[in-house]
Formats: C-alpha cells, sequence, structure tokens
C-alpha cells in the first residue's frame, strides 16, 4: 500500500510540475505580447498606414531605393550605422532598426527592392546593435571598471570593420536566395 | 471598421466645406490603414508567436538555466578550439536560453580581456535568432518581421530567409568576436605599457 501511495504521489507531482510549468510559460507569454509586442505592432501600424496613405512613402522609397536596392548602398549604410559616435546614438531599443526595416519591407513588397537583398539589408541597419548598451551589457557579466573603459571602444572600433564586412557576407550567402 | 465610409446615397458636398469633408476623410483613410495592418499582424503572426513563445518558454523551465553555465566556464580556456565556443555556440545558447537582456550575464564565467568581446559577440546575436525564435527578443521583432512582411506580401516563403539570417548571424558574431578580442587585447597592451 505503501509503495503505490508513493507511485502515486511521485506521479501527481510530475503531472502537476509539468502542468504549472506550461501554465507559467503561457502567463509569462501573454505578459510580453501584452508589454513588449503590442505595443510596437500598435507604433509600426501606424508607421505603415502614414507611409502608405500619404505621399512621405514614395519620397523614402526614393531615397531608400539607391541605397538598400544594390550592395554599394548596403555598405554605405552600414558604414554610416558604425560610426563609433552614431552608433549609440542609433541603438536604443533597436527602434531605429525597426522602423528601417519596416520601411525597407514595405518597398520590397512593393518591388521597389529586390527581395534577395532582404539579407544584406538585414545586417546592413544594425551594425550599431547593442552599441548603447555596452557598459550596462558589461556590467551584467560583472566586468571590472577598468574592462568597460576598454570595452566600449574596442566594441564600436570592432563595428566599423564588422558592420560592412557582415554585408558583404550576408550579400554572398544570399545568392541563390528568392531566384 | 471604418469610420467615415462613403455611403454614396447623398451628394458629396462641394466648395470650402467639401474640401474640409475631403481632408477630414484622408485624414482618417491614414488610420484606417494603419489599422488595417494592425489587424492583419494581429491575425497573421501574433496567434503562432503566442504558441510559439508558450513552447519555447516551457521549454526553457523544464530544461533549465543552469546547464549552459558549465559551458560557460569552459567557454573561458584559452586556446583556438574554444573560440568558436565562446563567440559561436555559448552567445546562440545564451540569447535562446537567457533571452536578450540577461544572455550577457553569461560573461561573468569568462576573464575580463574576454568580456567585450562576448557581449559583442551575443548582443549581435539577438536579431538574427528571431527569424526563427521570437522569444528570444520578442520586443525588437520588427528589424526581421519589418523586412520579412515584404517578403511575405510578394507571396515568398520565409523559411528561407529566416534559416539563412541565422546562419549568417553566427558567422557574423564569429567573427565579431574574434576581431573585438582583438582589438581589446592591444588596447590592453597599450593602456599597461
Amino acid at each position: 500500500m505503501d509503495g503505490l501511495n508513493k507511485v502515486l504521489v511521485t506521479i501527481g507531482r510530475g503531472v502537476g510540475g509539468v502542468v504549472g510549468t506550461l501554465y507559467q510559460a503561457g502567463r509569462d507569454t501573454i505578459d510580453t505580447i501584452i508589454r513588449n509586442i503590442l505595443p510596437f505592432m500598435a507604433f509600426i501600424s501606424f508607421i505603415i498606414g502614414l507611409v502608405l496613405v500619404t505621399g512621405i512613402g514614395d519620397v523614402i522609397a526614393q531615397g531608400i531605393k539607391g541605397l538598400a536596392g544594390n550592395i554599394v548602398g548596403l555598405l554605405i549604410v552600414s558604414v554610416v550605422c558604425a560610426i563609433p559616435v552614431l552608433s549609440p546614438l542609433l541603438g536604443p531599443g533597436a527602434v531605429i532598426a525597426q522602423v528601417v526595416g519596416t520601411l525597407l519591407g514595405v518597398e520590397i513588397g512593393k518591388g521597389t527592392i529586390p527581395p534577395q537583398m532582404a539579407l544584406p539589408a538585414l545586417f546592413a541597419i544594425n551594425p550599431q546593435v547593442g552599441c548603447d548598451f555596452i557598459p550596462v551589457g558589461l556590467a551584467l557579466g560583472e566586468a571590472e571598471p577598468e574592462t568597460v573603459e576598454v570595452g566600449v571602444p574596442a566594441v564600436l572600433f570592432s563595428r566599423l570593420i564588422t558592420g560592412p564586412l557582415s554585408v558583404v557576407i550576408a550579400y554572398v550567402a544570399s545568392f541563390g536566395l528568392y531566384s | 471598421m471604418n469610420i467615415f465610409t462613403n455611403a454614396e446615397t447623398v451628394a458629396e458636398p462641394t466648395g470650402v466645406w467639401g474640401a474640409i469633408a475631403g481632408g477630414a476623410e484622408y485624414f482618417i483613410s491614414i488610420f484606417n490603414r494603419g489599422g488595417e495592418v494592425f489587424f492583419s499582424l494581429m491575425g497573421g503572426i501574433l496567434p503562432t508567436l503566442v504558441v510559439l513563445l508558450t513552447a519555447v518558454n516551457a521549454l526553457v523551465r523544464i530544461i533549465g538555466t543552469d546547464k549552459i553555465e558549465n559551458l560557460g566556464r569552459k567557454a573561458a580556456q584559452p586556446g583556438l578550439q574554444w573560440y568558436p565556443v565562446r563567440y559561436m555556440v555559448l552567445p546562440f545558447l545564451a540569447v535562446f536560453f537567457l533571452t536578450n537582456p540577461m544572455a550577457y550575464t553569461m560573461g561573468r564565467f569568462l576573464p575580463e580581456r574576454y568580456k567585450p568581446a562576448f557581449y559583442d559577440s551575443a548582443v549581435s546575436y539577438v536579431h538574427p535568432i528571431t527569424g526563427l525564435f521570437p522569444h528570444a527578443n520578442p520586443g525588437e521583432l520588427f528589424v526581421y518581421l519589418g523586412i520579412a512582411a515584404g517578403i511575405t506580401t510578394l507571396g515568398l516563403g520565409l523559411g528561407d530567409l529566416a534559416l539563412r539570417y541565422l546562419l549568417v548571424g553566427l558567422v557574423v558574431i564569429f567573427i565579431r568576436g574574434i576581431v573585438t578580442e582583438w582589438i581589446t587585447a592591444r588596447m590592453l597592451a597599450r593602456k599597461a605599457a
């Protein structure tokens, strides 16, 4: 009888644990959706509506077409985004990268930019990723103040090399994509 | 959903008032269009996202984040064979399991000279991973989703782009880690001199 009880308790505990975990995962998900995803969707929807209805879209399209439609333009974009003074300013919340990404998406959808440029474009608009967050990120890794002092310029200068390089790699890797 | 839609049962207002009314319609059409986009996002990607996030969140909870801490300790070793571990495997697992921004806490297992490079490597992966695993950085999905929306509009599949983004991302963070480690080493040497 005791053995049976033990088995039942073990099973019950196991099932309860799994269900509890799944339920908590669902709760976390809904929390994330409401707090992080929906607000940004609202913001992005407004921008897309504005771009599609007003003439702003056509003006942006002209500018973007020259830059995002070919590899040279994308390299220029990546170098600008990687300039050490600019990159920390462009970084916060990846808001700029997300807005530019959305604008590019609209132009790809309209056929202004060929779809195979999507992959290099993803890297071209993002060499500044995390450049605003270096001291905090290093602090999360329990870095010494001296490491932060060296780390901030090291990462910023590294981006100047690896930013354009990532665009080239992505461009090469995009051969055969959507064609 | 549309406010101010034309019923076409009465004549359109003309003159100054007509111009103002036209302006009002134009004004509201911006938000109608935005609303349509919002609705298509809610109906299109959100349901999938909810289920996917729940599944991955559960998986992360079941596996537990303590497992990758051991890898963090291993990645701290010098030697060529640990470069891919430090700047590819560890950032990937850290971003997958700990998500942005807690992924950067894995840097605490590494010696000081590797920390900037690891941060650079990990932070550069928080967007390439969202193509397939959006749970890792739910607040910044639109870098990928924005561009992906255009591909969807053209009626093309996203799997190819998402996978290539993920893989090219791995190559890029590997190179980024090596370059940043090298620059950090040089700056530390100059500082010590």
